[in-house]
């Protein structure tokens, strides 16, 4: 079906508004946007929205919350392990950019969130929700707190329509009150003792005299071994392993074990392939009242 | 918060039995979380969810009834899997969540380690009287015969429906086969003494012996997708003439293994049969 040619362009006020209500309605928990500008500072020529979309004026990022509060709830890790991603941002972007498309007649896309070459996206959703003023980066693995809900997941599309900028948070999510308190006590926020750098963990970093973050440390290589055990990843460590056994019974013994098994349906049920380990924002205080149920 | 009165369990139920239908599901029912007791420790309902009250079980997203008619077996291999099922399952999570404010979680479909399930969605869906189970294996319901289902823990207390009264399974036409040939539909479509997968005995018009050789129906159900891949990656390993290892990978069978897993991406079957000339629900297959 042809896109609708508006007989003129729509308010940028109004077009913001009901791209904002659709993306609500379509299961986003937040919902910000960017001007294309915002990229300029912090991302390398070749890799702005506008080096995605030509003409490309506004970024629109939708988050949502992904597990359930019962998944958190359960003892049982591995069933978040699973359970843990539906997609609901991906569908709720859709959405916004097929409105923007049929009901304007300007460009809209999805943004590129997958790794191209090497382990770096196209385009980074972290980025793209602090600069749409949906949270602030964190001492856990730098994952991007939103005030109310904590952890979330992001997708963004990146669209020619002029839309009304939110503003980025002037102040940071994180630490939280809480955190500043247990830092000043033990040294350490609970992030960082649910996996401390100096104890084989993946997180460090320090406060400030005025409560905020001075030094992140985040071991990157260590956290993705623990929390990527089962996706693209094990499979092609399983894999390499399998083809070096010259045993051909050993090497059966291995396809078939569980550990091989649940590396093929993690790639098939890709839900899993997003992460595996929740501990550090099990522990995080932002969004835990949302979190917090009968 | 919701409009359903909270004193009025009834209400709940009646609010997500209606957001179910509205989302698809042909039947839903209510488990008791005691009563799967019968389950192993730790798959369990109150050990994946602590302080869970009930499970809400929600059946449909069967093959279509034209699904059936197609005489390219391949093509319900490809198509039929319970991802619908299991997102409109998801979806109601959110809801119990956000409109009740009681936990839910979502029952992973497929199965995690050892090949198990987390907790039994075939228990499930007995235990909250949308089916019973059959000689074929599969919990038949009594309108539609052979459905997916998927199940939602929740600390929201519901009423409870229970195990339904009466058997579907035998149906009257297969109780007739019984006594006239000895068998039924599904167990002569794929007996087990003749290198099937069922077997079984009816007495006085019920099930009093059932055979299932699982193993030998996986390997055949499950022919393209993990256990297909599997299976295929060893003999191409084994195989020492390159060339041969190379026609092998690129194998009409490893290729729809590749896209078994990634394309249909829940662990389904990719055998119908005994259920193809199953009775039950068979009102529901047959279109104009």
């Amino acid at each position: 079906m042809a896109a609708k040619q508006a007989d003129q362009p729509p308010r940028e006020d109004d077009l913001t508004s009901t791209i904002k209500s659709l993306a609500l309605k379509a299961g986003g928990d937040v919902v910000g946007v960017a001007p294309v500008a915002r990229w300029d500072e912090f991302v390398p020529e070749g890799y702005r929205p506008y080096d995605i979309l030509p003409g490309a004026k506004s970024v629109v990022v939708v988050g949502t919350r992904g597990p359930t509060m019962g998944a958190w709830k359960c003892p049982d890790a591995r069933l978040m392990e699973v359970n843990g991603y539906d997609f609901a941002n991906d569908r709720a972007i859709h959405v916004v950019a097929n409105h923007i498309e049929t009901e304007t007649g300007l460009y809209a896309m999805q943004a590129p969130t997958l790794p191209v070459a090497g382990h770096q996206p196209l385009m980074s959703m972290m980025l793209a929700a602090v600069l749409a003023g949906l949270g602030t980066r964190s001492f856990a693995a730098n994952i991007i707190l939103n005030p109310k809900y904590g952890l979330l997941y992001y997708s963004a599309a990146i669209t020619t329509a002029e839309l009304m900028p939110d503003g980025m948070l002037e102040q940071q999510v994180c630490p939280a009150p809480m955190c500043v308190a247990t830092y000043r006590n033990i040294g350490k926020t609970p992030c960082m003792a649910a996996c401390p750098a100096d104890e084989g963990g993946c997180l460090d970093g320090s406060i400030d005299g005025d409560g905020r973050i001075e030094e992140v440390y985040y071991d990157r290589e260590r956290c993705s071994t623990r929390s990527m055990n089962f996706g693209i990843n094990s499979f092609q460590k399983a894999l390499a392993e399998i083809i070096e056994e010259q045993d051909s019974e050993r090497r059966s013994a291995m396809i078939n074990s569980d550990f091989f098994t649940r590396s093929c349906t993690s790639m098939g049920h890709f839900k899993e392939s997003v992460a595996q380990c929740f501990e550090c924002m099990r522990v995080c205080p932002i969004g835990r009242a949302e979190r917090k149920l009968q | 918060m919701t409009d359903a009165d909270i004193s009025n369990p009834r209400a709940y139920k009646d609010e997500l039995i209606e957001q179910a239908t509205r989302g698809g599901a042909l039947v839903a029912g209510v488990a008791d979380v005691e009563a799967f007791h019968m389950a192993p420790e730790g798959h369990r309902p109150t050990d994946l969810l602590p302080g869970a009250r009930a499970v809400f079980v929600v059946g449909g997203a069967q093959p279509r009834a034209a699904d059936w008619r197609s005489p390219n077996a391949e093509h319900m291999e490809t198509t039929s899997t319970s991802d619908r099922i299991s997102a409109l399952a998801l979806k109601l999570c959110h809801y119990v969540e956000r409109k009740f404010g009681y936990y839910a979680l979502l029952n992973p479909p497929g199965v995690d380690r050892g090949g198990q399930p987390f907790m039994s969605l075939s228990l499930a869906a007995e235990l909250a009287g949308c089916g019973t189970r059959s000689l074929a294996g599969p919990i038949l319901n009594r309108e539609y015969g052979f459905m997916y289902y998927a199940a939602l823990i929740t600390t929201l207390p519901l009423p409870v429906d229970g195990l339904a009264q009466e058997s579907v399974c035998p149906a009257p036409e297969c109780l007739s086969m019984w006594e006239a040939e000895g068998t039924t539909p599904c167990l002569a479509v794929c007996p087990i003494d003749n290198g099937g997968c069922l077997g079984g005995r009816l007495e006085n018009g019920k099930i009093v012996d059932s055979q299932y050789d699982r193993a030998r129906c996986t390997i055949r159900t499950n022919g393209n997708w993990v256990p297909g891949f599997q299976k295929a990656l060893g003999l191409a390993l084994d195989e020492p003439d390159g060339e041969r290892r190379k026609m092998i990978l690129n194998s009409t069978m490893f290729t729809r293994t590749l896209w078994s897993m990634t394309y249909s991406n829940v662990s389904q079957a990719q055998c119908f049969e005994c259920m193809r000339v199953c009775p039950v629900g068979a009102t529901h297959r047959n279109l104009n």
